[in-house]
């Protein structure tokens, strides 16, 4: 791109660009850590932390009580966060700009690898993609329908999947490719 | 070599998901209950929405308006079905993240105890200054209208987070008067 290339880049041009994809890979992991305990990993535990919540004694709209007989054991004994509107629009204003943010830097190193244009184009898109569907998915399973909790899933391995073709193209170019003369 | 790295990076990236803002979970739900409703053979939920005329002397004695669409009670009651008190969680929202308390309650509203369930990393160092300077059990044995401890002399911070656990305290005992004591009665 304007000629300027990964594979020419010198050392420390190169040892730049590969710690901060390095350190923004262990930040992804730490926050994937930190998602499965504080959240879950599937669309069922993403629905319970989202979803509206509902009256579980079957108290209809417009009616002023309900009670119902519950065992414990149907209250979760696991330390589970609850997302309601207020933490999700800080939530959603971090993550937007912070996943933004990182998609822009590692795109931006990605922009001067060799690979041809189409497929660049592509790549690049991938982690603004998934922050959008990511964070939109919240938004959904909240107010749509919470069955769209798949959507924060889909959202968060789209991002990773850009990163780690643009961490994993980026490294290739950095330290591996011949330079054509 | 692309399409090599394209199904390595699905591999590795498939269980991928979003995150969200670090909470620190104090106490789960059931352990909340549990230690608020010593003593209770059988639990039911009761839910409870308040009518407008019932927000508006809530907001009229305190300054503070209920409003969400219904409020959760978890009841405790022994073999005899006689109630032994009720638990209701309460969250507010701060600009830090957060806080989340349960609250005990007596059959006759007086508040047994509390809890703070959840809040966020950054509030946490605050409010541990306050559960440690024994804030949470200054409620017990007080009603919705008894004056609720200030904060002493802790840091401003602390003072502020100690302001909001002790309205959401006082909050729960409220809403339980409110949509379940004076509804009893009437």
């Amino acid at each position: 791109m304007n000629g300027i290339q990964l594979s020419r880049l010198p050392l420390s041009g190169r040892i730049f660009c590969t710690l901060f994809l390095l350190g923004i890979g262990c930040g992804a992991l730490a926050a994937f850590a930190q998602a499965s305990t504080a959240v879950g990993v599937s669309p069922a535990a993403v629905q319970a932390s989202l979803a509206p919540d509902l009256p579980v004694t079957g108290m209809h709209h417009g009616e002023p009580s309900g009670e119902k007989e519950i065992d414990l054991g149907e209250i979760s004994s696991e330390a589970r966060m609850t997302i309601r509107t207020p933490l999700l629009i800080q939530t959603s204003h971090t993550h937007l700009f912070g996943q933004t943010l990182i998609a822009g830097l590692v795109g931006l190193i990605f922009l001067f690898t060799s690979v041809r244009e189409r497929t660049k184009a592509a790549i690049v898109a991938l982690p603004f993609v998934g922050s959008l569907l990511d964070i939109g998915g919240m938004w959904a399973t909240r107010f749509v329908s919470p069955s769209l909790a798949t959507l924060v899933i889909v959202g968060g391995t789209v991002f990773a999947l850009g990163y780690v073709l643009i961490a994993a193209i980026s490294i290739r170019d950095l330290w591996f490719r011949k330079e054509a003369a | 070599m692309i399409i090599r790295l394209v199904l390595l990076s699905c591999a590795i990236a498939a269980p991928a998901l979003a995150h969200v803002t670090p909470p620190v979970v104090l106490a789960s739900d059931r352990d909340a209950i549990t230690t608020l409703l010593p003593g209770a053979r059988r639990h039911f939920v009761r839910e409870v929405r308040l009518t407008e005329e019932e927000r508006q002397a809530v907001q009229k004695e305190s300054g503070w308006r209920p409003e969400e669409d219904f409020y959760r009670f978890y009841i405790g009651r022994d073999e005899k079905l006689h109630d032994l008190g009720a638990v209701a969680f309460l969250t507010e929202y701060t600009i830090h993240g957060p806080v989340r308390v349960a609250v005990g309650l007596a059959p006759d509203g007086r508040i047994k105890g509390a809890l703070v369930v959840e809040l966020s990393e950054e509030t946490y160092p605050w409010v541990k200054t306050v559960i440690d300077g024994g804030l949470l059990r200054s409620f017990a044995g007080r009603d919705a209208h008894e004056p609720f401890p200030r904060a002493g002399a802790r840091s401003s911070m602390s003072a502020f987070y100690a302001d909001i656990v002790a309205a959401l305290v006082q909050r729960a005992a409220l809403v339980y008067e409110a949509g379940v004591m004076k509804r009893q009665r009437n």
